[in-house]
């Protein structure tokens, strides 16, 4: 899974100017001094080692102890003790309610990257000029993702209930009959849901397609624009190739986000309405009829269904997607 | 050499916060556990309530205590309602329980005592005469006593008399035909009947069961308790009532989408305002009501009235549907401390715990202090009640409450039946206990 | 040859961050769209904050409405509360420690994986990517057990750490690109002026990968400053309390004061948007002219 990510983002240039001194530099083992294996394994276990004690300790080992929850039928008092062995997931998978989560989950991934991606890239494209005032407007652009979920459901609520201030706002300004139900209708609810997580997370989109624009060397697009090519020619030829590895890092990251999205809709919509609603996720759901009914055992069996929704998506788009990094590195840029 | 002064550097600056933020922090003080050193007692209080007269009675009733026991303290701490059932669980399994806690009762307190999380309480003569063998009843199991209640919160419909009269409504309504009569009116005058906070769900089904509490019999309700299945027909007969009921539109608009106590924007907020005529809910809905309206002050214009009779119905009429706060000692505590719990019972603190929190202390002689007009009616008709039985979701356990109480606002959301409440209680016992 | 050219080539990234000072006004669109962005991202915030400036009772009868009288009391008593800013401090100690030590651990792991070969390269980057699938929300019971059983609870620590271990797959997930990107020719050549790999990687490879670290630790701060669960659970002590516990405070038994918790969070959000306001500045370029040979 790991040798394929982060191909070099000094690719070639497709104007045909040679670079030189781009070789990928994607795994290939240079020739150096060998300083001895003892003192290659000290160093990786002096530098991975703190991060992975932590990372067991703290993580994987109480992820497994949930997972083995999964196994019983418990309330969540005392010691797990009724072994009910596969029931759980037997009764997770033939719920009905549980495969309205899968589509909901569903919609929600896709319509992230559709929603997200185009107008990240665009604005990064945009904001990646040394223009005056770049920087205050990357902070507010950045605002929303500040905001604590407490805070944005507590906001959120207010704007949309039906008695809130956007009817409010509407009546006030005469278009009151475009005041609606923007939660509770399941013709409105989804759409209301990705207006709040656009707004939420387009920011933590835009710095990272920022950080990755930044990455790239002024000189390659200096080199074109001598060439004679327009500004837009230069993003769309140049830079948003170059692009390449740290949008489908985004997409990744907003991908296995949008499998997890709970917080957002359970303080919203709660955990009664968001099924009628129509955005009730697999994490909702997981609370709703775990945590929520005192069914710890089934939680936990949900959790570990989760876990193998993402993995299974995860491994395939590192497959299908993340392959290309690999493919396009090789090779071709030396001069 | 430059690298090694760097990682030095960083590495005694990360040591030198860590080990600041370590004595910042409040010494990592025992979470539960009491602890005795040389006749010394430091005991653990968990409650819900939050800052405000109900938080600094429990820091008095410690302090006075302290004062007639010198050799026991006790910390109280103050959890928030929402976060207090999570946290408590979570301390209960890693043997960090708190010596004294809020207990919900019901299937919870089942579980607790099933996982022998909880010390069972033997009340001596004095302790009974401060506290009903009825108001026990409710916290007991197999005839052991597992928490001690501190007061009772019946459940009624609260209404604005001002909009009442407005709407020339001149008496409450006894029965829910007549009921349905004063929706008509009140909506004539363009004001919400009945405001219900859908969002949260068990504003809505409390409905539910209190038309399940008129449908079906006392006999019928406590088998259902244990044998958790749901197929007198009675139970079916409230849902179709609920149903008819949701006819004539009695709720506010956007009743889904509105919360029964988070602040402005609740069913609570829209009584509070006078956008509202009346709310079904327990005693401590005044409370809430006077920190939502324009001044900050109790709605003047308050009244109470039990919920109306179903014809035909099982039930009896005037039994009544309520909660009760509670408090239980874990296992582990040491004796001291249900030697507070019966503190709390004496009739003083029993008038300042009344006093506190608006609501009627559990102690007859203390119930005195009740004055406002709709605490004297809900007392008045909680006394007179045939029967009494705890919210529906705790008497059945969180795992079936929680399924009743989807299926309700899936009824009410027009997606479920009343057939379907039924169907999905009895699929929620396969998911749990 | 190389290295005379790669050294000399990171001067000018240096000074090409001095020389990043905006000169010029950009297109009138750009700032347009800028406009439309902003002011639809910041509409429900300002319909926050000024929700701090009116009364519970306000809100309910006029939603849409501008405070009407402006209540200024309810940010005047959460500024002058001892409890507010003994939270903030709290929230300050746990948000550097664990931001400090995302970043110092996560590029540590991140460099080793991203340029080191060896046998468990691939095994050691899965299991950080797997860690991302799995939300604390399911994982808090047991890890309470482990907190407790180390003697962290009620304790700062007791958050800083899980937050440290929970942070780590994100962190890992975007430096590691980061750092591979920086070519092998620069490593080569730093080898051949006689620095060790470590060296390469605290002189160089940090710098060069600073927009993915200044990136990551952002993300870490916010997010811890932003938790709520892990906190919840870990804390006991009113004294120990961060910021998002403190909103409690605003919540009786049974209802929310509204208003004020709206003044509440509009001013606990401030520290983490100053936080980036002054770090954003340094995810400037790294590798500007790294390259020519």
């Amino acid at each position: 899974m790991s040798n394929t990510l982060g191909a070099t983002v000094i690719g070639r240039s497709r104007l045909g100017k040679p670079q030189a001194g781009d070789a990928a530099s994607a795994a290939s083992p240079a020739p150096r001094k060998r300083r001895g294996r003892g003192r290659l394994r000290l160093e990786i276990a002096l530098l991975s080692g703190p991060a992975i004690i932590i990372f067991v300790g703290l993580v994987i080992f109480p992820v497994v102890l949930a997972a083995y929850y999964g196994f019983y039928r418990w309330q969540g008092y005392g010691v797990p003790t009724d072994w009910v062995g596969l029931k759980n997931y037997q009764l997770i998978l033939t719920d009905p309610d549980f495969h309205q989560v899968l589509l909901h989950n569903g919609l929600i991934v896709v319509l992230s990257l559709v929603l997200q991606g185009p107008l990240a890239i665009l604005l990064a494209l945009l904001l990646n000029q040394k223009i005056r005032g770049r920087s205050m407007i990357r902070v507010l652009i950045f605002v929303p993702f500040i905001i604590s979920e407490v805070i944005v459901g507590t906001g959120w609520s207010l704007l949309l209930q039906t008695t809130g201030a956007v009817n409010d706002a509407l009546h006030h300004i005469g278009l009151g009959f475009l005041a609606a139900d923007w939660l509770a209708d399941p013709n409105r609810a989804l759409w209301s849901l990705m207006g709040i997580i656009t707004w939420k997370y387009i920011g933590f989109a835009v710095i990272l397609m920022l950080a990755g624009l930044q990455s790239i060397p002024d000189e390659l697009g200096e080199a074109a624009r001598i060439d004679g090519a327009s500004y837009w020619q230069v993003q769309r030829h140049i830079m948003l190739p170059l692009l390449g590895p740290t949008i489908r890092i985004w997409a990744f990251l907003s991908i296995i986000g949008s499998l997890q999205l709970f917080d957002l809709v359970y303080i919203i919509w709660g955990q009664y309405i968001s099924s009628t609603a129509g955005t009730s996720t697999m994490a909702t759901y997981m609370v709703h009829n775990g945590r929520d009914a005192g069914n710890y055992g089934y939680g936990n069996a949900v959790a570990v269904v989760m876990f193998l929704v993402s993995l299974i998506v995860a491994l395939t788009y590192q497959r299908l997607i993340l392959r290309r990094d690999m493919r396009g590195a090789v090779t071709q840029g030396v001069t | 050499m430059m690298k090694k002064t760097r990682t030095a550097a960083i590495a005694a600056l990360g040591l030198g916060l860590a080990l600041a933020a370590s004595a910042c922090a409040g010494g990592g003080s025992s979470s539960g556990g009491g602890q005795s050193s040389g006749g010394q007692v430091t005991l653990s209080f968990w409650t819900n309530a939050t800052p405000g007269p109900g938080l600094t009675f429990f820091h008095n009733a410690a302090k006075t205590y302290h004062t007639l026991h010198p050799n026991v303290t006790i910390n109280i701490q103050s959890i928030q309602n929402e976060s207090f059932d999570g946290k408590l669980q979570t301390a209960l399994n890693s043997n960090s329980a708190p010596d004294m806690f809020l207990q919900r009762g019901g299937g919870k307190m089942q579980a607790m005592v099933n996982a022998g999380q909880l010390q069972p309480l033997n009340l001596t003569a004095t302790d009974q005469s401060n506290v009903s063998p009825a108001a026990i009843s409710t916290d007991s199991i197999d005839g052991k006593v597992y928490a001690i209640p501190m007061d009772t919160l019946p459940e009624g419909i609260f209404y604005s008399k001002d909009l009442f009269s407005r709407a020339g409504i001149a008496a409450p309504p006894t029965t829910i035909p007549e009921l349905e009569a004063d929706v008509a009116k009140l909506k004539a005058i363009k004001v919400a009947p009945i405001a219900v906070g859908a969002k949260d769900a068990w504003p809505a089904a409390h409905w539910y069961y209190y038309f399940a509490l008129r449908e079906c019999s006392q006999a019928t309700m406590n088998a259902t308790a244990k044998s958790l299945n749901f197929s007198d027909p009675c139970w079916t007969k409230a849902g179709d009532d609920l149903s008819s009921f949701l006819k004539v539109n009695p709720f506010e608009q956007g009743f889904l989408t509105t919360s029964a106590q988070q602040g402005a924007g609740s069913s609570a907020g829209l009584v509070a305002n006078h956008k509202a005529a009346m709310e079904l809910m327990g005693n401590w809905d005044p409370g809430v009501i006077s920190t939502l309206t324009p001044n900050q002050k109790p709605l003047p214009d308050l009244g109470w009235f039990p919920f109306p009779a179903v014809p035909g119905g099982q039930g009896d009429p005037s039994a009544m549907m309520g909660g009760s706060g509670g408090y239980s000692v874990s296992a582990h505590a040491p004796k001291e401390a249900f030697g507070f719990l019966e503190f709390l019972l004496t009739k003083d603190q029993q008038q300042a715990y009344g006093k506190a929190f608006i609501s009627i202390p559990v102690n007859k002689a203390a119930q005195g202090i009740v004055t406002s007009s709709y605490e004297i009616s809900s007392l008045q008709a909680f006394n007179k009640a045939a029967y009494t039985m705890q919210f529906l979701d705790t008497v059945y356990g969180q795992n079936v409450g929680n399924a009743m109480n989807t299926a309700v606002v899936n009824l009410l959301a027009g997606k479920g039946t009343s057939a379907g409440i039924v169907s999905a209680t009895n699929a929620a016992a396969a998911k749990g206990a | 040859m190389s290295a005379t050219t790669a050294s000399a080539r990171l001067a000018p990234a240096r000074s090409a961050r001095r020389r990043d000072k905006p000169q010029k006004w950009g297109n009138p669109f750009v700032y347009l769209v800028a406009l439309l962005l902003i002011s639809g991202s910041l509409a429900p915030v300002v319909y926050i904050v000024l929700g701090g400036f009116r009364t519970n009772s306000q809100i309910t009868t006029s939603p849409a409405g501008l405070p009407n009288p402006w209540v200024s009391s309810h940010y005047i008593d959460v500024l002058n509360s001892v409890t507010f800013w003994g939270e903030f401090g709290n929230s300050t100690i746990v948000a550097t420690v664990s931001t400090i030590g995302v970043v110092l651990l996560g590029v540590m792991v991140s460099y080793v994986i991203a340029r080191y070969d060896f046998k468990l390269k691939g095994a050691m980057y899965s299991l950080f990517a797997a860690g991302l699938m799995f939300p604390l929300v399911i994982a808090i019971t047991p890890l309470y057990i482990v907190i407790k059983d180390l003697g962290l609870v009620d304790n700062l620590l007791g958050v800083a750490i899980p937050q440290i271990a929970f942070g780590l797959p994100t962190t890992v997930i975007i430096l590691v690109p980061f750092l591979r990107a920086i070519p092998k020719d620069i490593e080569e050549a730093a080898a051949i002026d006689g620095a060790s790999r470590l060296g390469f990687f605290f002189r160089m490879a940090v710098p060069l990968s600073l927009p993915g670290v200044v990136t990551v630790a952002i993300l870490a701060f916010i997010g811890s400053w932003n938790n709520f669960v892990l906190p919840l659970y870990v804390l006991n002590s009113q004294a120990n309390y961060t910021l998002p516990l403190g909103v409690q405070q605003f919540a009786s038994q049974y209802s929310t004061d509204t208003a004020r918790v709206l003044a509440f969070t509009s001013l606990s959000m401030l520290p983490a948007l100053l936080f980036f306001a002054v770090f954003q500045r340094r995810i400037v370029g790294g590798l500007t002219g790294a390259v020519k040979g």
